[in-house]
Parts: structure tokens; sequence; C-alpha cells
């Protein structure tokens, strides 16, 4: 099974992937700022500032899973000593901490207008500060650690230990008593956001999403050219 | 109607600059990413270049990725 995800047998797929998301990106980008930006209405309470909405969650979500990934496939590597998979999280770590602080930036930009203040030591938003602060230290340890054996390892630790702070940042809201909006989308069916909302967050969702994939396979394309060229000589 | 838009009832300033930022970043970071790989690209064929005629065929028979990068950054010159 995990010759799958050999990088000489994926190779020729990742071309073939960043073309199909080049070839589809423009066209889905138009139509979801045309939702999130024309057409979906604003809010009864928030007026227009819902709108921020579009961008905020779908960072948010984008950087709490690509925390959550990391730390599973670090966990994955600890067990079964898969070296590639020390490839997909440092390539996912870079998107993850952008989006993580996009979604603090843009929740910044809407508190000024709905709670009147740029920032409060919410227990959301500190949580969210933490989850930033996990990436640079999991980045950083691939940065200044030489010996790559040894910053894999590091950067694994650091991962797994930030895995903590997860279901935190989920569950912060109703542990207690913050500043920050209950969650409006739930996976049991009980979500109080209405389907003209709903559209155009799932299509920026998917934008977003598209975009991940396409640096992700980017960068990851980058990581294996990287490794062919030390061992050129060895090939 | 376009100032209405523009204005956002008077969210204009918080909602642009929050999609803004948003576009900026993703912008950078696709940018950056982009230029990274294509510098790998011609590094490894600069590398293959060097090697003799006879290692240079040898690599890419042995390796399909060094074939395809080779092929990647023909396409792109």
């Amino acid at each position: 099974m995990f010759d799958l995800i050999n990088p000489s047998r994926i190779f020729h797929w990742i071309e073939k992937l960043i073309n199909f998301i080049n070839s589809i990106f423009f066209i889905l980008l138009i139509i979801a700022l045309t939702f999130a930006l024309i057409l979906s209405p604003p809010d009864y309470l928030q007026g227009d500032s819902v709108r921020i909405m579009y961008v905020h969650v779908p960072s948010a979500w984008i950087g709490l899973a690509s925390f959550t990934s990391i730390a599973l496939l670090s966990i994955l590597n600890f067990i079964f000593k898969i070296k590639n998979l020390n490839l997909i999280t440092k390539s996912i770590a870079p998107l993850g901490l952008m989006f993580t602080c996009l979604a603090i930036v843009t929740g910044s930009l809407w508190g000024q207008p709905t709670w009147g203040t740029w920032w409060a030591w919410d227990a959301r938003i500190t949580s969210m500060v933490v989850l930033s602060i996990f990436y640079i230290l999991f980045i950083l340890a691939h940065k200044l650690i030489e010996q790559e054996d040894k910053a894999n390892k590091v950067s694994n630790i650091i991962a797994i230990i930030g895995l903590v702070n997860i279901p935190v940042i989920k569950y912060s809201v109703d542990w207690w008593n913050t500043l920050h909006q209950p969650s409006s989308i739930k996976l049991d069916g009980t979500s109080s956001i209405h389907p003209s909302m709903l559209l155009p967050l799932m299509l920026m969702l998917l934008v977003l999403l598209l975009y991940c994939a396409l640096i992700l396979l980017m960068k990851y394309k980058t990581e294996i050219i990287r490794i062919k060229k030390k061992n050129i000589k060895r090939i | 109607m376009i100032q209405n838009f523009i204005s956002m009832n008077g969210y204009g300033l918080f909602v642009w600059l929050s999609f803004a930022i948003t576009f900026l970043a993703c912008a950078t970071i696709y940018y950056k990413t982009y230029k990274t790989l294509k510098k790998y690209e011609k590094d490894f064929a600069k590398e293959l270049e060097q090697l003799s005629a006879s290692e240079r065929k040898l690599v890419l028979e042995k390796s399909k990725v060094a074939s395809q990068v080779l092929a990647s950054y023909n396409k792109s010159i």
C-alpha cells in the first residue's frame, strides 16, 4: 500500500493534476467570488460584514485540518517509519501556517465592526495563536536542524504535542464563555446557517482547497526533485 | 449601485481588506512556490548536463523522475 505514495510512481500524476487544477481554478474562483460578494444576502444583524466569513471560516478550517493531517502523518511516520510522509508534512506546514494567520487577521477585521475591537484574548483566538506557534516551531525545526533525520524526529514530536491544541480550538467556544460565536455549521445536520450563505461558503472552501492542492503538489514535486538532485550520482 | 457594492453599507474597508489580504497572501505563496520549483528543475537539468553522455543516458533510463523533470524543464524554456 505504501508503494502508492512512492515519489517515482506518483511523479507523473502530479504534473497531470497540476494542469487539471489550473484549468478549472479561475472559473471556480469567479463563481465563488460572485456568490460571496454579490449574490449572497447581507446578514440581518451583521450586515455586509458577514462576507468576511467567506474567507475567514475556510481559512480557519484549512489551518486546523492541515495541522491535524501533519500530526496524524507524524504518528504514522513514528509507527511505520515511512520517509516519504516527512516530505508531505513538510509541504503542508507553510500552507497551514499561512491559512492560520489569515484566519487570525481576517477574524480581527471581522471583530472590529462586529465586537468593536480588533483583538481580545478570547479562548478561540488565543488557541489559534498557539496553533500558529506550533506551525512556526515545526517549520523552524526543519530550517534550523541540519541533520535531516533529527529534524524530522523533532518536527514530528512538535506536531504530535500540538495535536492536543486541536480539540481545544474546536470546543473552546463550548467550554468557555467566549466573545467568539459558537459554530454555526455542524456535521450532525443541526447547522444554523441559511443555505444562501452556506453555498458561497462551500464554494470558497472548494476554491481554497484546490489552491492548497495545487501548492501542495508543487511543493511535493520540488521536494522530490531536491532529493533526486542530491542523489543523482547514486542513480 | 456600484457605490453600494464598493462601500458594502459602510463595511467595505473591512470586507475588501479581508479578501485582498487573502488573495495577496495566496498569490505570493503561489509565486514563491512556482519560482522554487522552476529553480530546482533548472538546477537538476544543469546537473544532468554536467554528467558524461553515458552517465546521463543511464540516469535517464533508470530514473523516471529524472526524465520527467528534464522533459518539464525543456517544455518551460
